[in-house]
């Protein structure tokens, strides 16, 4: 049973997804919170590697936080 | 309107795609002509409503041969993509036949990646949802993902980080509709047998 105030962040997960359920229009908000969050990941990384070669400047970071040997 | 809909067992989630839709969209496009595959993981949460931030797609492609490998790494490069571990398909099927993840990237961006995660029958959770699909349709975007409860109980068994019970929490309220306590039971045997390889 949902809680009627929510007060920790696993209630305010089933909170927002059981409003969800019932109502779409709530989905603008994730896409909004999504698409941003895209766009400012690949401005980050077009910036920081933006001198030379892409891949060479994105595979040395990526051995450098571990995602790749 | 409701989040989503039903119709002949498709789950249809009424909304507009993302851009991260888009991705995953145009990754399966090349994919598809060479294999088939699994959309498992967060993503999963995020396509049916879950609001957070992701870096990898997570999908279970079976375990395949070296030429079909080479073409699709060939085709997924024609088509924009560049992969993290290598620009070489033949020096990087060494990943498929050790059944090592590798990830792609559209061509001059890093995040979100497609997280290419090769299995074959010994994996017996991943064999299991893999054999069992469930579609789901986002307006013309139709995809497999597991079904519903072996992703919840994946997620609160296997995984479960913080974020996974968030992801998993999501799932149960948000399809409570359709979840059915008899696929808990027949699932949870074959995710926990995972825990003990």
């Amino acid at each position: 049973m949902l809680k009627q105030i929510p007060q920790t962040d696993l209630d305010y997960v089933e909170f927002y997804a059981s409003k969800m359920k019932e109502d779409n229009n709530l989905f603008e908000q994730q896409k909004n919170l999504i698409e941003s969050q895209m766009k400012s990941s690949r401005a980050v990384f077009r910036n920081l590697f933006s001198d030379g070669d892409f891949k060479l400047n994105a595979r040395s970071y990526l051995r450098k936080i571990g995602l790749i040997k | 309107m409701k989040g989503y809909s039903i119709f002949d067992d498709v789950i249809v989630i009424n909304r507009e795609l993302t851009e991260l839709d888009i991705f995953v969209k145009d990754f399966l496009e090349v994919l598809k002509n060479y294999s088939d595959y699994l959309i498992v993981s967060g993503f999963v949460s995020i396509c049916s409503g879950r609001t957070r931030a992701t870096e990898d797609v997570d999908i279970l492609v079976p375990q395949m041969n070296k030429e079909k490998f080479e073409n699709l790494f060939e085709d997924l490069v024609k088509n924009n993509f560049w992969c993290y571990q290598g620009d070489e398909a033949e020096g990087l099927f060494s990943y498929v036949e050790n059944l090592n993840n590798i990830r792609f990237a559209r061509l001059g961006e890093m995040f979100p990646n497609m997280e290419v995660v090769f299995f074959n029958e010994s994996k017996k959770a991943k064999f299991c949802e893999f054999s069992n699909p469930q579609k789901i349709r986002i307006g013309n975007f139709e995809f497999k993902i597991p079904p519903i409860e072996f992703e919840i109980l994946y997620k609160e068994i296997v995984l479960a980080g913080k974020k996974d019970f968030e992801d998993a929490r999501h799932l149960r309220a948000f399809f409570s509709d359709i979840i059915k306590e008899e696929n808990f039971k027949k699932y949870e045997g074959v995710i926990r047998g995972e825990l003990r390889c």
